[in-house]
């Protein structure tokens, strides 16, 4: 029990930096506020449901008393009903607002300014290669400037793959024959994971690269030299 | 008052049976979308280049009027008139034997021509939609013709051949449906 | 390990090898011993309902088991981060989650339920068997053929390895070009034939052999759920046959549909994908509106809403595919709107939840195994629900999606839903099959500890995925921080098998140390219980007339017999023939004349196919049957 308790304990700890929920660009602030959003509607829901459920069960035992009773039936409560209906309708109505807004907001890339940094991203099993415009490229390894837009054209080589740096920002897969976009502006330097997120294959799970945001003076010097 | 084993059995046959070509339906009809998706395919042959008219008109004739000869054996079944039932099956099948052959003359013909199912996605789908067609025509006409040694003999009771020809009925009504939503999305846009 | 013959094997299909090889031997000394031949003809060639619902409970609990050892394989290998446990790295890895998923949905969970549906249904709504028995025993062999096809891989050291979805291009015979996705291909097909066939013999039989009186507005809810998804399987189905009939010309005839289009595939893959969860959780819901109905002794609460809400969801269901697309790229507005109809589907669930609490409310509620079941099925499932809505939130998608917060999602509701609804129903319609009651209190160990294991199994899986975990990995390192939340899983997974050994053991005690109970052990209101346990053939002889809902109830509780209608409509005929099981034989060779590319093979095996639909043709039951009212 005790070391259950532990475990817990752990399990705790490491929620309180879950990387999806601090993210690093407004982009997965938005996909973080929306998150946190939906938990906390459906938690008033939970917590209704959780509060009848305990209060009914044990109300309404079978006890030496009542094992005779035969209960009166009720075939259904047209108000209780239409108040179950509409409240949830509510609800989902506070929720899909937003969810609208956003998942319209993320499709549409900004203005595109002289400063945006675009990055063609070239995936095969198990290798991410990054491509920049002046010919400059990597392999399982992306460095990006703080403060600016950074646009990946995300292409495979072979299967679908998908492509997730979980606190930048949410996936877009990379479909063979097809050009999707991500882009979204870093806010904090630092280094974050990248992950294949969409199962392609024998080392789908190894198929990784890191993100390193850095200063743009930095990001320049880095680009011009080497 | 009790139904008849007979009867009763015959509409839960019906019933089940109309529902399965309901599954057969929704094949055709990922298929016809499939058709549909590919059509005309970016590269490799285009439709109007392989397709031939005369071999479809001839096809479709035949098989259009399968089921209305089909419809004479079904009139023959009200009142047990043999002769109608055995002229029906007879020319229905000699029909839908002329189809399957100039079906398969046409699937040799293209793909003599180089029209391969491998060639695009187009023809891959072209032969998947028709040739899963063609698969239910031949399906048919075995189903025939054990219906017609069923008759020959004289062995099962008349109420349960009467049972087996209409369910056949509705099976080859139904095949020559999707033989013209076949002519209709098929062929017909790229042969006018 | 090498060896001599056979060449290089990995150490687990070798163990599997040893294993079965010894169960094998146990089992054939053990139905020699007890001379039990004449039994296993006499299920071999059984058309019977019961019969056949209990062969496929007792199949999909070994196919459970067999499953359920990936799953702790899996765990296992995910304990800690950098494992590397026995084989389970890379492809072995990739063999087993896929095994895990395929299993479980196909030979599993619709298994059960079908098996609970052939058990149940005729006998609530007064039907004498189903209305084709030949054909019920046909779909039974199908699905037994599909799934030892798709077992059969493992042995042969190929178990498909593109996950249950089967992704292309992955599944194309470019990247995966061994007999591995072959043996998915064709167990589905086989087995998905069966469900076909039963779907229709299920709407059939509820269309027209409900009893004399019992309108579809008095049918019990388990039956009502049982139609609607009967209707899911007939759209849905088909679908996933027509996806992987072209997936197999991609494979094996040089077409390139899904290389040029993988979105087609997942498209087609999720039309059918999607409604198949919904097939899965419908029985359930009518599972646990019973059971609750029967223990809370009331009539269920708001039983036209409760009707209109599996319809509804049922309807919904297809128009939601999508949600499992919101990253590929479809745009806004078709994120936007697969998101909304989602949501929308949370209403009438909610309806449902409702519904049950307040059949609870003001009834004196017995809370024996079943009911257990069904009580811990409400807060488990909305658990589920909720996170489901979640999920719905397109945008917030991108991150939740194909990460472990799905995992945890679709286990709450499949596991949460699904298979508690399946164990409530076979504790609750055991006397049906078998005559007896299963023990209460190894039942209520069962229950503890399955749901307790449950909760530890898959509630930190969400934090898991929250923190980046993708699913599907067969890795993860020190610095991805997700230990913690992996490590109480493969405890959770260990103590839900450890409950599944309780299953075991009171089906041994039980059968061991009990007598046959009467019809009526659960005091229940429904049709079903007014006939012997085990449900004999042709059990309602005479035909009851029903005048209401809960017809038996109402009766008791008025103290007044069930009336006798006159002259009901004829049965559907029961044959004893083996045509089934050599037919589903003879598919299975087919299809592994296919698997490997053997021409022969696939044109012997399919002219037997031909022939078998010759020799049905001219041993028609009905002939007999037929030529009887003739002479009359």
């Amino acid at each position: 029990m005790k070391r259950l308790f532990i475990m817990l304990g752990l399990v705790l700890l490491s929620g309180c930096s879950l990387r999806v929920l601090d993210p690093k660009t407004s982009t997965g602030q938005d996909q973080a506020n929306l998150i946190y959003l939906s938990f906390g509607i459906m938690m008033v829901v939970l917590v209704v449901v959780f509060v009848l459920f305990a209060l009914f069960v044990t109300k309404y035992r079978e006890t030496e008393s009542n094992q005779n009773v035969i209960p009166e039936d009720s075939a259904g409560d047209r108000r209780l009903e239409i108040t179950w209906t509409v409240i949830p309708v509510i609800l989902l109505t506070i929720l899909a607002i937003p969810t609208v807004q956003i998942t319209y907001d993320l499709a549409s890339t900004d203005a595109e300014s002289e400063e945006t940094v675009h990055i063609d991203v070239v995936a095969e099993q198990f290798n991410w290669n990054f491509n920049y415009e002046n010919g400059k490229a990597t392999e399982n390894e992306v460095i990006i400037p703080k403060g600016q837009e950074v646009v990946f054209h995300l292409e495979s080589a072979d299967v679908v793959h998908s492509f997730w740096i979980p606190q930048l920002s949410g996936k877009t897969d990379v479909i063979p024959g097809e050009e999707l976009v991500q882009s979204f502006t870093p806010q904090e330097t630092g280094t974050y994971q990248g992950k294949c997120a969409e199962f392609c294959g024998s080392l789908h799970a190894v198929m990784r690269f890191e993100t390193k945001v850095v200063e743009q003076d930095e990001f320049e010097d880095w680009l011009d030299n080497e | 008052m009790s139904q008849s084993t007979s009867e009763a059995l015959f509409k839960d046959k019906r019933l089940g049976f109309f529902l399965y070509l309901g599954v057969e339906a929704t094949m055709f009809a990922t298929l016809f979308a499939t058709y549909i998706i590919y059509t005309p395919a970016p590269e490799g042959p285009a439709p109007e280049s392989v397709y031939e008219a005369r071999t479809v008109i001839l096809a479709s004739i035949f098989l259009l009027s399968s089921s209305g000869t089909l419809l004479v054996a079904e009139s023959g079944l009200k009142d047990w008139t043999l002769w109608k039932i055995w002229t029906g099956i007879g020319i229905t099948f000699l029909f839908g034997a002329i189809f399957m052959g100039l079906e398969v003359h046409e699937f040799y013909k293209y793909a003599h021509e180089g029209y391969t199912i491998g060639a695009n996605n187009f023809l891959g789908s072209f032969y998947v939609l028709v040739g899963l067609h063609a698969s239910h025509v031949l399906f048919g006409l075995c189903w025939m013709s054990l219906l017609m040694v069923q008759l020959k003999k004289n062995a099962i009771p008349r109420a349960l051949f009467i049972e087996k020809h209409k369910i056949f009925n509705y099976y080859w009504h139904f095949v020559d449906v999707i033989w013209v939503l076949i002519i209709i999305i098929v062929y017909t846009p790229f042969l006018i | 390990m090498q060896l001599p013959l056979v060449g290089d094997i990995p150490s687990d299909v070798i163990a599997a090898w040893v294993l079965s090889a010894v169960m094998g031997v146990v089992l054939f000394i053990f139905v020699m011993k007890k001379r039990k031949w004449p039994l296993i003809w006499e299920y071999m060639t059984t058309t019977h309902h019961r019969k056949i619902g209990t062969m496929y409970i007792l199949v999909s609990i070994i196919f459970f088991f067999r499953a359920g050892m990936d799953a702790l394989f899996i765990r296992m290998q995910l304990a800690v981060p950098n494992n590397d446990f026995w084989v389970f790295q890379g492809d072995k890895y990739n063999e087993v989650f896929t095994t895990h998923g395929t299993m479980m949905i196909f030979f599993v969970a619709m298994p059960f339920l079908i098996g609970l549906m052939n058990v149940a249904v005729p006998l609530q709504i007064g039907a004498n068997d189903l209305a084709f028995p030949y054909l019920n025993a046909v779909s039974f062999w199908l699905f037994l053929a599909g799934g030892l096809i798709f077992n059969m891989s493992f042995f042969m050291n190929a178990a498909p390895n593109a996950g249950w979805t089967a992704y292309t291009p992955l599944s194309t015979d470019g990247f995966t070009s061994g007999p591995n996705n072959n043996y998915y291909i064709f167990g589905l097909q086989v087995s998905g034939l069966g469900t076909i066939m039963t779907a229709i013999n299920m709407i059939v039989t509820i269309m027209r052999l409900r009893a004399p009186g019992l309108k579809m507005t008095r049918m019990p809810l388990f039956s009502w759920s049982t139609l609607i998804t009967s209707l899911l399987i007939l759209v849905a189905f088909p679908v996933l046959t027509t996806a992987l009939f072209l997936l197999t010309f991609d494979r094996y005839y040089g077409t390139s549909f899904f290389v040029d289009d993988p979105v087609y595939y997942q498209h087609l893959f999720w039309i059918f994908g999607h409604p198949e969860v919904y097939i899965l959780i419908l029985p359930a819901f009518g599972i646990f509106s019973d059971v609750i109905s029967n223990f809370a002794k009331k009539r269920v609460f708001g039983y036209t809403s409760m009707v209109i809400a599996i319809a509804i969801i049922g309807l919904l269901g297809f128009m939601v595919w999508a949600h499992h697309m919101f990253t590929v790229g479809l745009g806004a507005m078709a994120n936007t709107f697969f998101a909304i109809t989602t949501m929308m589907i949370a209403v009438p669930t909610g309806i449902k939840v409702f519904n049950w609490l307040f059949t609870i409310r003001r009834g004196v509620m017995r809370v024996t195994t079943p009911m257990l079941f069904s009580l811990g099925f409400i807060p488990t499932f909305v658990m589920g629900g909720v996170t489901g809505v979640m999920l719905a939130v397109a945008a917030a998608d991108y991150q939740y999606h194909d990460s472990y917060f799905v995992v945890a999602h679709f286990h709450y509701t499949m596991v949460g839903g699904t298979i508690l609804g399946v164990f409530a129903g076979i504790y609750y319609w055991y006397p049906k099959m078998t005559g007896k009651l299963l023990d209460e209190k190894l039942g209520k160990w069962h229950f503890w500890l399955f749901v307790i294991g449950f909760h530890l199994t898959f509630l930190p899986q969400h934090f898991a995925g929250l923190n980046g975990m993708p699913r599907r990995v067969f890795t993860y390192t020190t610095e991805d921080n997700v230990f913690g939340f992996n490590v109480i899983s493969t405890a959770g997974a260990f103590l839900m098998g450890i409950s599944m050994l309780f299953v075991i053991w009171n089906i041994y005690k039980t059968h061991k140390k009990t007598d046959n109970v009467g019809p009526d052990p659960w005091k229940g209101r429904t049709l079903e219980w007014t006939v012997a346990s085990p449900a004999p053939e042709h059990p309602f002889e005479p035909m009851p007339k029903v005048t209401s809902i809960d017809p038996y109830w109402y009766g008791k509780k008025d103290n007044r017999e069930l009336e006798v209608a006159e002259s009901p409509r004829p049965s559907p005929i029961a044959v004893k023939t083996a045509q089934p099981i050599l037919l589903a034989g003879t598919l299975m060779v087919l299809s592994i004349g296919f698997v490997y590319h053997w021409i022969w093979m696939q044109v012997m095996a399919g002219a037997g196919a031909l022939l078998f639909l010759i020799w049905r043709f001219f041993t028609d039951e009905r002939i007999e049957a037929y030529r009887k009212e003739e002479e009359r």
